[in-house]
């Protein structure tokens, strides 16, 4: 009998020295957990998505959604080609003696408005600020017109539905973020804090007869 | 009888002590099938513990030529590994077409890649954050000038 007992009490004290282990180790991982709902759900946190869905049969779709703040903290970590402490450098930037700086300079201390309107045969290009935002609409018709060449209609108009639709809103504050690193360099990370402080807004929409790109930010963690 | 019980109450102790150890960074776990005619089928579980400490016993000239290598990649993966533990549960990428379906995403803290294709091919990888945060550490600590 009693070493049943002796048995009773070594297996209940087993049970109880690991309850008091894992008691010991996992509050860790369960204060962690609990953090970062608190985190996801007190404040509300931005969340970039990237979704492309071709039109195609059974085509591909792409979903991708990165907390802005992650995004923010690993891209300093990235220093790879022109990429470096989450700046990234561009030569370019005064191609053909344009000085995109000074003109985005120009926009921004103006006052809202049309700033480019270009209504041609393969293109139309708008360029526009309104109520704090930049705007930027190209529609190309260039390959729907290389298609109906292609059918042996030359200057055929462009087939219907052959056009790419391209919609950029961007928030002036995100831009001049962007550009607050100085001559040739783009800031990403100052332009991703500042994205994170607008709220919900959808920042590029591309739209072709193949495939619809659409990059948003808002404060769901899934993509819709 | 009563010094077995004792003896037993120790080991028994110290057994749950050490799987409690053991376990308390997660499981890695790795399904692999290949759904075709001798087709590999490779499933583990590894305790993530087991990852930390089997690095202390890698060849030293080995843990060198892969820090050379990786290197670079280091501080980002160490960034993205601290920031996973921070979303317990996140879908990051879903890439779907006819054939194959690939998605990584954050299940209870563990970073899970799923990719099924349309073969029948199945990979099913699950890896603790902290275990990516542990390897990246472990690593910069022996590749110096990171």
């Amino acid at each position: 009998m009693q070493t049943y007992r002796g048995i009773l009490v070594t297996g209940s004290t087993l049970v109880l020295a690991g309850v008091l282990a894992a008691a010991a180790f996992l509050p860790t991982r369960a204060i962690a957990q609990e953090t970062a709902t608190t985190s996801s759900s007190g404040r509300s946190e931005q969340w970039i998505h990237v979704r492309v869905e071709s039109k195609e049969d059974h085509g591909e779709t792409v979903r991708v959604n990165v907390p802005v703040e992650m995004a923010a903290k690993v891209i300093p970590a990235i220093n790879k080609n022109n990429l470096h402490d989450g700046k990234v450098h561009i030569d370019s930037m005064h191609t053909n003696d344009v000085d995109i700086p000074a003109i985005l300079d120009a926009v921004r201390s103006s006052r809202d408005g049309e700033y480019v309107t270009v209504q041609g045969n393969d293109n139309n290009v708008r360029v526009a600020k309104s109520a704090g935002y930049l705007y930027i609409h190209v529609t190309d018709r260039s390959e729907g017109k290389k298609a109906a060449a292609s059918d042996g209609k030359p200057g055929a108009k462009a087939r219907a539905g052959h056009e790419s639709k391209v919609e950029i809103k961007v928030p002036m504050k995100v831009v001049d973020a962007l550009f607050s690193a100085g001559k040739d360099e783009l800031d990403i990370v100052a332009a991703l804090k500042a994205l994170s402080a607008h709220g919900d807004m959808e920042l590029v929409t591309v739209k072709d007869d193949q495939n619809t790109v659409r990059v948003w930010v808002d404060s769901k963690n899934v993509a819709d | 009888m009563l010094i077995l019980a004792k003896v037993a109450l120790g080991l028994g102790a110290t057994m749950a002590m050490a799987g409690v150890y053991v376990f308390h960074e997660g499981v890695i776990r790795v399904d692999l099938d290949e759904h075709r005619e001798g087709g590999g089928h490779v499933h583990f579980w590894l305790p993530a513990t087991a990852v930390a400490v089997g690095m202390h016993f890698v060849p030293k000239d080995q843990l060198n030529h892969t820090t050379e290598q990786v290197r670079p990649f280091l501080p980002a993966l160490r960034e993205v590994a601290k920031e996973l533990e921070k979303y317990p549960n996140m879908e990051l990428v879903d890439v779907t077409d006819a054939r194959d379906h690939v998605r990584v995403a954050m299940v209870e803290g563990k970073l899970r890649i799923d990719a099924v294709s349309g073969d029948g091919d199945v990979v099913h990888v699950s890896v603790p954050a902290r275990v990516l945060r542990d390897v990246a550490d472990e690593l910069e600590e022996k590749a110096p000038g990171v």
